[in-house]
C-alpha cells in the first residue's frame, strides 16, 4: 500500500495477517527524541543551579572588587557612606540558626523517639500526620505570632528574668544582657527553633525507622529496655543519618526569611548580646533590597544572598551526601 | 536434537523455531548452556524442570524481551520462520509483534479493558472505530472472555478478578494477531477454575497459534501439550511427544523429575 | 546503692518522660501558635475579604486582589514548574542507568528543594527583572516555578520506580517502542502520585513570601496583567503585619489564616487522594 502498510495474507487455514509495517526508523527517531527532551530538562535543572551561582557570582562582583575579603569581617553598614560588611548579617544568620538548633534538635529527637519507640499504635499515624502538616505552615506565621504574641509576653516575663539570673553568670552572662525589647537575635532563634521542630522530627523519625525491626526484637529479647535499645542499637546504627538530618534542618534554618525578618530587629549594629536587635541575611535582603539605591548597595545585598546560597549549598551538599551513606549501610545489611 | 512424535498426527509438523546451540549470560552467569530444540508448528510445546532450570530463560529469549536489560545477552541461532532473530537488530518491535507473551502474574494496564486490548493493535494498525470494536470483540471471544466483561468494556482493567485479568492479557496478546504466543506460567497465580479455563483455551488456541509454556506444574503439562521440553540446570536434557516423555521418558535425569524424586 | 535493675528502669523511665515530655513541649508551642491565628484571624474573615480590594491605611477593606493574585500566581508557577519536573523526572526514573548525568541531577535537584527561597527570588530578579525593567507576576511565578520543580522531579521519580517492571515488560512483549511505554503505561500507572506530588508543590508555593519579594512585588490595586507587580497574599500579609495600623493588622490575621487554611487544606487533600488511589488499587 501506498502509505507503507503491508497486507501479508498467509494461506494457513484462511487467516488473514495485517501487520503494518511500521519503517523500523520512525520508532528509533521517535524514542531518540523522548529520550532526549527528558534528558534537557534534566540538565535543565542542573543548569538552573549553576545558573544561580554564577548570577549572584556577576552581581556581586562590583562589591566584591570593592571591600574584597573584609566584606566578611566588617561590621559597618552605612549606605550614605557606601561602606558596607557583611559581618552582623553573617554573625546573626549563624546566631539565630545556633539557637535553633540548639533546642530544636533535642525536642525534635525526644519527638521521634516517641513515635517510633514509645508511641501507642493507635496515635502514630495522627501523630505522625500532624507533625507533618505543623512542617508545612507558612513561614509568615510564625513571624507573625513571633511579632504580636511572643515578642511583647518575652519582653515584659522572660527577659528580665535572664537579664538578672543568666545575665550575671561569668562566661555567658555577656550574651544575656541588655534593655528588654522583645525582638532581636534571642527572639528570632527561638521563633526559628520552634519553626524547624516539626521539620527536624519528620526528618529524624524517617531516619529512626529504617532500622531493621528484627534487630531491635533482639534487643529486646535479650531483656533491654526501650531505652537501651535506642542507645545501643537504634543510635549507632542511624547516627549517619541523625548527624545528616540535623544538617538538613540547619540548611532550613539558615535560609529562613519570614519568621526571622519579624522579630529580629533590622538593626546594623554589632553587639555582643543576643538580647539587642540584629540582623540575618535573609532578613536584610527583605527588608533592604527594594530600596536599595546605588550599584554598591545592591551589589553588596546580592553579595550576601551568594554568601547565604555558599554556606546553605555546603550544608545541605554534605548532609545529602551522609543521609546517602546511611541509605547504602541499610541496603548493605538488609 | 531430535524429536519423536508419536501423537495421532499423520505428518510431523513442520517447525516455527529452530534452536541452535543457544547459549545465555546474566552477565557472568552462564544461564543457558548450548540449547538445540525445534519448536513445532500449531502445536504446545512445554517447558518443565524444576526452579532456575532455564525454562523461563529459554522463553523470553524467543521474543528478545531480555533485551531490556543491559547485562542479559544470547549467543547462537534462533529461527524464526528460518530467519535468525539474534542476528536481525533492527525490527525488535516487530518480533513482539509476531511473538506474543503472557506473563506469570496478570499485568493489565492503567487503562480500561478496552483500551487494554487496543493498546498493542494502534501499535501497528491504524483501525476505524468500528474495526477496532470488532477486533476488541474477537480477541476477547478468543480469550473466552467475552460473555464476562462485554458491557464492562470502559472499566478499567484493574477492576477484574486474577483470573479475569489473566485471560485479558492473552486476548491482549492474541489481538495484535501474533503468529506465536509464548505463556510463562500463565495460571501459577490463579486458582482451580480459573486454571482449567485457561488450559482449554490452550487447546482451543493452538489451532491457530504455535503455542509454547513455562509451568512448574507436570500435570498441566501433561495435560495440555503436544510436546514436552524437560529442563536442567540450564541445559535441554530431553524433548519428545508429551505421551512419551510421561510414560518412557530416555533420560534418568528425567524419569526422576517426573517420579517426583526430586524437585 | 541501688540495684543495677532498678537503675536501667529509672533511666527507661526518666528517657521515657523526657520523650513524652518533647512531645508536650512541641505541640504546646504549635498549638498555641495555631490557636493564635484562629483566634484573630477568625474576627477578621467575614465576606468582605472576598468582595472588597487591599484598602488604605485606616479604612476598611478586604484581600480580594491579594486573593486573586495568589491565584494566578500559583496557577502559572504550576504550569511552568509541572511540565520540567515530570520530564525531568522521568529521565531519572527511566533513562537513569550508568552515567553521571543522574546521581547529579538527583543530588542537585534534593539541594535545590531546600535552597533559601528568597536567594531563588534574587536569581530571578538578577536575570528576569533588570532584564525586563520592572517586577512582575511573571517573575514572581518563575520564582515559585523554581520551588515547584525540584519537588514535582522528586515525586515523579519515585513514583516510576514504583511502577512494577512487569508492567513495562507485558507493553514491550507487544512490541510497544520505549517511548510509548513510558508515556502510555507507565507514566499513566504513577498518575495518581505524580498528581499528589503536584498538589503537595502547590501548598508549598502557597505560603512563600520571599521569593516574591524581588520580583512579583505587591499591588496595591486590581491586577491581572502578568508584567507588572501583582497584588498576592503573602506580600499583603507581610507589609500589613508591619504596619503600624489596627485595621491592616486585622486583615493580615485573616489572610494569614486563610492561606494556612488553604496550605493545610491542600496538603490533606493530597495525602488522602493517594491514599484512595492506593486503595483502588
Amino acid at each position: 500500500m501506498a502509505d507503507g502498510t503491508e497486507v501479508l495474507t498467509e494461506g494457513s487455514q484462511g487467516m488473514t495477517r495485517q501487520i503494518a509495517e511500521v519503517h523500523p526508523n520512525v520508532h528509533f527517531v521517535a524514542d531518540l527524541l523522548f529520550e532526549n527532551l527528558t534528558r534537557f530538562f534534566a540538565l535543565l535543572v542542573l543548569m538552573l543551579l549553576a545558573g544561580i551561582m554564577v548570577s549572584l557570582l556577576i552581581g556581586s562582583l562590583p562589591a566584591i572588587k570593592k571591600f574584597g575579603l573584609g566584606f566578611l569581617s566588617s561590621p559597618r553598614w552605612n549606605p550614605v557612606t557606601e561602606e558596607f560588611g557583611g559581618l552582623v548579617p553573617i554573625l546573626g544568620t549563624i546566631s539565630t540558626s545556633a539557637i535553633a538548633l540548639l533546642i530544636a534538635v533535642p525536642v525534635s529527637f525526644g519527638i521521634a523517639l516517641f513515635l517510633t519507640e514509645m508511641c501507642p499504635v493507635w496515635l502514630r499515624r495522627p501523630l505522625g500526620t500532624a507533625i507533618e502538616l505543623l512542617a508545612g505552615i507558612p513561614s509568615i506565621i510564625y513571624g507573625m505570632w513571633g511579632l504580636f504574641v511572643f515578642a511583647p509576653l518575652f519582653r515584659d516575663y522572660a527577659e528580665p528574668w535572664v537579664n538578672s539570673h543568666i545575665g550575671v553568670l561569668p562566661l555567658i552572662g555577656f550574651l544575656f544582657r541588655g534593655p528588654p525589647m522583645g525582638i532581636g537575635v534571642l527572639t528570632a532563634g527561638l521563633i526559628l527553633s520552634i519553626m524547624v521542630i516539626p521539620f527536624i522530627a519528620s526528618v529524624m523519625r524517617d531516619v529512626f525507622e529504617v532500622v531493621p525491626p528484627l534487630l531491635k526484637e533482639s534487643a529486646f529479647g535479650l531483656g533491654a529496655t526501650t531505652w537501651e535499645v535506642v542507645r545501643n542499637i537504634v543510635l549507632p546504627y542511624t547516627k549517619i543519618g541523625v548527624v545528616g538530618g540535623i544538617m538538613l534542618g540547619l540548611g532550613r534554618a539558615l535560609g529562613e526569611t519570614m519568621a526571622v525578618t519579624f522579630v529580629i530587629g533590622n538593626a546594623h549594629d554589632l553587639h555582643a548580646s543576643l538580647l539587642m536587635p540584629g540582623n540575618s541575611i535573609a532578613s536584610t535582603l527583605a527588608n533592604e533590597f527594594t530600596e536599595a539605591v546605588g550599584d554598591l548597595y545592591t551589589s553588596s545585598l546580592i553579595e550576601l544572598g551568594l554568601l547565604l546560597f555558599f554556606i546553605t549549598f555546603v550544608v545541605l551538599a554534605l548532609a545529602k551526601l551522609l543521609l546517602i551513606r546511611l541509605s547504602r549501610l541499610e541496603g548493605a545489611q538488609s | 536434537m531430535s524429536f519423536e512424535c508419536n501423537n495421532m498426527r499423520t505428518e510431523s509438523p513442520k517447525s516455527k523455531i529452530v534452536v541452535r546451540n543457544l547459549n545465555f549470560y546474566y552477565g557472568q552467569t552462564h544461564a543457558l548452556k548450548n540449547i538445540s530444540m525445534e519448536i513445532p508448528e500449531y502445536r504446545v510445546t512445554a517447558f518443565i524442570g524444576p526452579s532456575g532450570c532455564g525454562k523461563s530463560t529459554l522463553l523470553r529469549t524467543f521474543n528478545k524481551i531480555y533485551k531490556i536489560y543491559p547485562n542479559q545477552r544470547a549467543t547462537g541461532e534462533i529461527l524464526l520462520d528460518g530467519v535468525d532473530i539474534l542476528q536481525n537488530v533492527s525490527d525488535l518491535n516487530r518480533l513482539r509483534a509476531r511473538v506474543g507473551m503472557v506473563f506469570q502474574q496478570p499485568t493489565p494496564f492503567p487503562m480500561s479493558i478496552y483500551d487494554n486490548i487496543a493498546f498493542g493493535v494502534r501499535l501497528y494498525e491504524s483501525l476505524k472505530n468500528i474495526e477496532m470494536d470488532e477486533r476488541v470483540e474477537w480477541a476477547l471471544h478468543k480469550a473466552a472472555l467475552w460473555d464476562e466483561v462485554k458491557d464492562i468494556l470502559h472499566r478499567s482493567g484493574n477492576s477484574l478478578s486474577g483470573g479475569q485479568q489473566q485471560r485479558l492479557c492473552i486476548a491482549r496478546a492474541i489481538a495484535v494477531r501474533p503468529e506465536v504466543l509464548l505463556l510463562d506460567e500463565p495460571a501459577s497465580a490463579l486458582d482451580p477454575i480459573s486454571t482449567a479455563r485457561i488450559e482449554n483455551l490452550m487447546t482451543e488456541l493452538k489451532k491457530d497459534y504455535t503455542i509454547v509454556i513455562v509451568t512448574h506444574n507436570m500435570q498441566q503439562a501433561a495435560r495440555v501439550s503436544d510436546f514436552t521440553a524437560y529442563m536442567y540446570l540450564g541445559e535441554l536434557i530431553e524433548f519428545a511427544g508429551t505421551e512419551l516423555i510421561f510414560t518412557r521418558p530416555q533420560r534418568r535425569e528425567t524419569e526422576d523429575y517426573i517420579t517426583g524424586k526430586f524437585g | 546503692m541501688v540495684s543495677l535493675p532498678t537503675r536501667r528502669r529509672l533511666i527507661n523511665l526518666a528517657s521515657q518522660i523526657g520523650s513524652v515530655l518533647t512531645v508536650c513541649f512541641g505541640l504546646f508551642w504549635l498549638g498555641w501558635i495555631l490557636l493564635t491565628l484562629l483566634k484573630h484571624g477568625i474576627p477578621g474573615l467575614n465576606l468582605s475579604i472576598f468582595t472588597q480590594m487591599t484598602p488604605p491605611p485606616g479604612s476598611r477593606g478586604g484581600l480580594l486582589n491579594a486573593i486573586a493574585g495568589s491565584f494566578i500566581l500559583v496557577m502559572v508557577s504550576t504550569v511552568i514548574g509541572t511540565p520540567i519536573g515530570i520530564l525531568a523526572g522521568t529521565y531519572l526514573a527511566e533513562y537513569g542507568g550508568t552515567g553521571w548525568l543522574s546521581p547529579t541531577t538527583r543530588f542537585m535537584n534534593d539541594i535545590l528543594l531546600s535552597a533559601p527561597s528568597i536567594v531563588i527570588g534574587l536569581f530571578v530578579y538578577e536575570v528576569y527583572v533588570v532584564h525586563s525593567r520592572h517586577f512582575s507576576a511573571l517573575a514572581g511565578s518563575f520564582a515559585l516555578g523554581l520551588l515547584v520543580i525540584p519537588i514535582v522531579v522528586r515525586t515523579t521519580e519515585n513514583m516510576l520506580k514504583l511502577v512494577p517492571n512487569r508492567l513495562r515488560e507485558a507493553a514491550a512483549a507487544l512490541g510497544a517502542p520505549q517511548w510509548r511505554i513510558i508515556a502510555r503505561i507507565t507514566l499513566r500507572a504513577s498518575r495518581a502520585g505524580i498528581i499528589t506530588g503536584i498538589l503537595l508543590a502547590v501548598a508549598r508555593i502557597s505560603g512563600e513570601t520571599a521569593p516574591l519579594l524581588f520580583t512579583a512585588l505587591n499591588n496595591q490595586f486590581w491586577s491581572s496583567n502578568i508584567n507588572r507587580p501583582m497584588a498576592n497574599l503573602p506580600v499583603t500579609i507581610s507589609e500589613y503585619a508591619m504596619s503600624p495600623y489596627k485595621d491592616w493588622h486585622d486583615l493580615a490575621w485573616a489572610g494569614a489564616l486563610l492561606i494556612t487554611l488553604g496550605v493545610l487544606g491542600l496538603n490533606i487533600l493530597a495525602r488522602t487522594f493517594f491514599r484512595q488511589s492506593r486503595a483502588g488499587n
